[in-house]
């Protein structure tokens, strides 16, 4: 292959990646750009050319390995749906727009502690970045057959390097705030993500399925080499150890490397797509893995004899059958796999350089006087600026520094480095008592371990047997011995360098923290990333901040960064959420929070912080303060949150109270008419029996007959007197439920009978005809006395209202069902149906209440209707067209 | 997502932990050849597919 | 004949026998109703000189038949007292707005109603 058409070929390929990152930039929210694929696809930006070559070195090589790499996500990635959206959470509420700010901005806002992450992330990552780069530069000549050139000029990777600056400077920095999404950039590296998975997989197919008849062929063949055992088993609980702390290893980098963290959280738009990231990635990274051991030893077959690069496996294959169209697709498929992590990498470690360590340190001085315009284009280009160095850094890296080193075990080494992060980040959100001096101690003393126990003796050359300092350790201490520090010899290099960092890297971080107290703005920013559930939307309540600012202050800075028209807008936002008045001079904590927030994109969070505190006047605040107030300001939003519940509760007993209410009132008026009526009801006979026993007492005269008359009629209405007190008396015991029945199986029509006959005088003298149908004898359930009461009540009722002359009354008694239905009918002048209801009302007397005289006491009906619904009957009036036609019925059997 | 469907999760990462960390993947740990594979990485890669299986489960049924 | 005439409105034959006897042994002649129905058509007959008159009646009701006893010329010069069980003040102020003369309260004492009729017809 010319290496002049694989240049060209490289070419129009990147120039279609420029394509795709700008048509997706043009096309920011429509769901091609912005859906949970792309988001999660983007996250496969983990797996470089480490994962493209450098797999199938180790699976070749040495055995299983490699995998540890994916096992630390694959377990913890199930997680993501608390951590990582936690993480997303915080991130969103501060605008943070790299780890480094994510860290820094925890522990207090401090500007050291981000520069310190930055320096390490950078010492990370350079050498990883420039890994990339030697291994486009390898795989290149590998495929065009040609020479690693010594001049500059003539080296490929150069012109490489220099067009993913510019590609990457000009997407990268798009928006000079830098926790604008980068739609271009990602959804380029989706779509590479997709391409590197695609070639992979169908150079995999190739050799499995192609080159050998399948994975048995494969295994066949592959077993009868030597050590095949040894390499494809993980071996004894040694070996076991490495495994896990490897795994232990990938699960911290896939939070904390840079580029995992610009795509994960910073990139994140909806917090809704991890919910397809967490199956779609580990899907992604095992299809990625399923072809490693067939490529591995398909070309440990192939090339037994021949000391081949394993790295090179899968160009070596294709390239042995000469099948160039499908060597120069994994070419480009390793190349996408280079590319997208020299981009987000570059892009993210600018971000860190720029915000913390050259704004802050350097050039905010200049930035604070200068306009909102000159600013931005400052900070644009300082960030381009970063870009280039960095990318071009890693060049030199690459080009001058004898990197002997394969690709994975460089990888490794940076995996380290970037673990050191972990007890800080992970303390940050999980732990309120984590301090910035825990976390500035802890990484240092991590970060040192690091250097003494890897990058020193990988420098030295591992190889490189008369080194001292390997063999015998430093100053020839046997316990300082770099790769068996302390006597700990039973691991490899790089998990041991993991061990003894990240134990005392720990220790340093919890014992500091818990040692020393941090101030209050530590403490403040504490309760807002653990408890960033808690605030949600209105985090700017978080923030505990006294002193005096002045919002023409804040604004004069805000303008600066964002100019006139961003900022009277943001303000706009500010006031309408908190509801606060837009002339309010005074600006208050959230105010202060808000436009550090605002700030935070462009300069960094410990820059913003800086300009912000230099335009107000803050006071001390002690921490229990701050604590106090947070506590309250927690409790309050559960206070909030159960006030509401409460006043809907309350609405709903309310009504129902109303109602109720509205009822008693009603009771108590007829209860107070009830008195009435019934105070009236009992002064009469008093009266008649006054007044005869007053005659009686002063006429001495009266004529004997008169006298008996008189007397006659005292008894008579001091019984009529005790009938009625009776009478009310019962009413009350049945509506009050303290009367009691004793029902039994009883004969109706007896009953009938028996209750009638001591009306028949009444019935002859007033000519009235009473005629009873009924078709047997039936039986019914009931107390016979009571009934009896029900039946007299109704037919002197029906008495009554019989007219003068041929009145009958009938009484119809049938059996319906389980009930026997007993109706009594006149042919007096009805009952008109208004009335039908309220006849049964006490006291009731019809229509016009006060003006007629009741014919009767009115209880009748009342105490009837008690006494049968006690029965478990029913007691109403029939429409009739003439007279009153009354049913009541009684249950044939015990239903009570 | 409710709380205690989020625990699921939590629950299948420690499941995770435990099976392909010593001592549970040192049981599976040899060459002998299943499929065409040799058995450990039969086995990592089953716990590795069950887990994708069981996370897209459980985010489909609870994410609202 | 120097008797008055007295009319007793009221439907509760027991108290209208107490009352009965007791002015005709004052001399006067004595006409009985059962509501005031049967009063307004006694009166046409011949004018009393003092109505006795109850309140809860059947069919008109003492209120109604102190209206139309008010509205009749030749009943001027006729009193009318009250004798009611109604005693709330309401009630009271209502009859005497009405145009009685006289209000008394059921339980009655005799001896006070002879009094208070003969006070009203300035009999000694």
């Amino acid at each position: 292959m010319n290496s002049f058409y694989l240049l060209l070929i490289l070419l129009i390929y990147l120039g279609f990646l420029f394509l795709i990152a700008h048509w997706a930039e043009k096309k920011a929210n429509s769901k091609w750009t912005n859906n949970a694929y792309i988001y999660s696809l983007s996250l496969a930006v983990y797996c470089t050319a480490w994962t493209y070559y450098g797999s199938i070195g180790v699976a070749a090589n040495s055995g299983l390995g490699y995998l540890p790499i994916y096992i630390g996500p694959i377990i913890i990635i199930p997680a993501w749906i608390i951590i990582l959206k936690k993480i997303i959470r915080i991130s969103r509420a501060n605008k943070i727009s790299s780890i480094a700010d994510f860290i820094s901005l925890r522990y207090g806002n401090s500007r050291f502690l981000g520069a310190i992450v930055t320096v390490v992330c950078l010492t990370g990552i350079l050498p990883y970045i420039a890994l990339q780069l030697k291994a486009i530069s390898e795989t290149f000549h590998l495929v065009t057959k040609t020479t690693t050139s010594s001049l500059i000029f003539n080296d490929t990777t150069t012109y490489v390097a220099v067009a993913l600056a510019l590609f990457s400077s000009y997407y990268g920095t798009r928006y000079v705030d830098a926790s604008e999404k980068r739609k271009g950039i990602v959804t380029a590296v989706a779509i590479e993500s997709i391409l590197k998975l695609v070639f992979f997989i169908i150079v995999g197919v190739y050799v499995t399925f192609f080159v050998f008849d399948g994975f048995d062929d494969i295994y066949k063949q592959a077993s009868l080499l030597e050590n095949f055992r040894k390499k494809n088993s993980i071996g004894g609980l040694e070996q076991g150890l490495n495994w896990f702390f490897l795994s232990m290893l990938s699960l911290f980098a896939i939070f904390l490397l840079p580029r995992q963290f610009q795509m994960a959280v910073v990139e994140n738009n909806r917090e809704r797509h991890i919910k397809t990231a967490i199956w779609l990635f580990p899907l992604y990274l095992l299809l990625f893995n399923i072809f490693v051991y067939p490529i591995a030893w398909g070309g440990n077959v192939l090339f037994k004899g021949f000391a081949a690069n394993a790295d090179t496996y899968s160009l070596l294959i294709p390239q042995h059958f000469g099948n160039t169209f499908l060597t120069i697709l994994v070419f480009l498929g390793g190349f996408s796999a280079a590319i997208s992590m020299i981009v987000v990498s570059s892009i993210s470690l600018s971000i860190m350089l720029s915000n913390n360590l050259l704004i802050p340190y350097t050039f905010l001085g200049k930035l604070r006087s200068e306009e909102q315009f000159i600013n931005n284009k400052k900070i644009v280009n300082i960030r381009k600026f970063g870009i280039f160095l960095l990318i071009i850094s890693a060049y030199f890296i690459y080009r001058f520094f004898a990197l002997d080193y394969s690709l994975v075990s460089i990888g490794l080494i940076s995996f380290v480095i970037i673990a050191q992060l972990a007890p800080s980040f992970f303390g940050a959100i999980f732990w309120r008592r984590g301090s910035r001096l825990g976390a500035i101690y802890s990484i240092l003393i991590g970060f040192f371990i690091c250097i003494y126990t890897l990058v020193i003796p990988y420098t030295i050359g591992i190889s490189n047997q008369e080194s001292v300092f390997i063999t015998d350790g430093l100053f020839q201490i046997k316990l300082l011995k770099p790769f068996q520090l302390f006597g700990l010899d039973y691991l490899q290099p790089v998990p041991h360098a993991l061990f003894w960092s990240l134990l005392f890297n720990s220790l340093a971080y919890f014992s500091i923290s818990v040692s020393f107290k941090g101030n209050y703005r530590e403490r403040n920013y504490a309760e807002m990333y653990v408890d960033i559930d808690k605030y949600s939307n209105k985090h700017e309540n978080a923030f505990v901040w006294k002193g005096t600012a002045y919002t023409t202050d804040i604004e004069k800075v805000l303008v600066r960064f964002l100019g006139i028209e961003r900022t009277k807008r943001a303000l706009n936002i500010f006031n309408v959420k908190y509801n606060v008045d837009k002339d309010q001079e005074l600006a208050d904590a959230r105010l202060v929070k808000f436009a550090e927030n605002l700030l935070t994109g462009h300069i960094g969070t410990a820059s913003a912080r800086i300009l912000i505190s230099s335009v107000v006047k803050e006071e001390k605040v002690t921490l229990p303060e701050v604590l106090k107030i947070l506590e309250e300001s927690k409790e309050n939003i559960i206070i909030n949150k159960k006030l509401i519940e409460t006043s809907k509760e309350l609405q709903v007993i309310t009504a129902k109270l109303q109602k109720a209410n509205e009822k008693l009132v009603l009771k108590d008026q007829q209860k107070d008419e009830f008195l009435d009526t019934v105070t009236h009801e009992l002064r009469t006979p008093i009266t008649a029996i006054r007044a005869a026993s007053e005659i009686l007492h002063d006429d001495s005269e009266i004529p004997e007959d008169l006298k008996k008359q008189f007397l006659q009629n005292i008894i008579s209405e001091s019984d009529r007197l005790n009938r009625l007190i009776d009478k009310i008396l019962d009413l009350e015991k049945f509506e009050t439920g303290k009367q009691t029945i004793n029902p039994q199986k009883n004969n109706l029509i007896n009953t009938i009978e028996n209750a009638i006959e001591p009306l028949n005088q009444l019935l002859k003298n007033k000519n009235i005809k009473i005629v009873l149908e009924s078709e047997r004898t039936l039986f019914a359930f009931y107390e016979d006395d009571r009934i009896i009461q029900v039946i007299t009540n109704l037919v002197s009722n029906a008495i009554k209202f019989c007219p003068e002359i041929e009145g009958i009354i009938t009484i119809q008694v049938q059996q319906k069902d389980n009930f026997i239905s007993t109706t009594i009918i006149d042919n007096g002048k009805g009952i008109h149906p208004n009335d039908f209801e309220i006849i049964f009302d006490k006291f009731y007397q019809a229509s016009n209440q006060n003006f007629k005289k009741p014919v009767g006491s009115g209880l009748g009906l009342a105490i009837c209707k008690q006494i049968i619904e006690h029965h478990k009957g029913k007691i109403w009036v029939n429409p009739s067209p003439k007279g009153a036609s009354l049913t009541f019925t009684l249950p044939i059997n015990n239903t009570i | 997502m409710k709380k205690r469907h989020q625990q699921k999760l939590a629950v299948l990462a420690l499941l995770l932990l435990v099976a392909l960390n010593i001592p549970i993947v040192l049981l599976f740990d040899n060459s002998d050849n299943f499929l065409g594979l040799p058995v450990i990485y039969v086995y990592v890669f089953s716990v590795w597919l069950f887990s994708i299986i069981i996370s897209f489960i459980i985010v489909q049924r609870y994410y609202e | 004949m120097n008797m008055k005439k007295i009319l007793i409105v009221d439907d509760e034959p027991n108290i209208v026998m107490t009352l009965e006897y007791t002015f005709k042994k004052s001399n006067f002649e004595v006409f009985i109703a059962r509501d005031g129905h049967e009063a307004l058509e006694i009166i046409k007959n011949s004018v009393p000189d003092m109505i006795i008159l109850d309140i809860m009646m059947p069919n008109v009701d003492g209120f109604a038949t102190l209206e139309q006893i008010r509205k009749d010329k030749n009943l001027e010069h006729t009193k009318v007292m009250f004798l009611s069980a109604k005693n709330k003040a309401s009630d009271i102020e209502k009859g005497l707005a009405l145009g009685a003369d006289a209000y008394m309260t059921k339980p009655f004492s005799i001896k006070k109603v002879v009094e208070q009729v003969h006070f009203l017809l300035q009999i000694s």
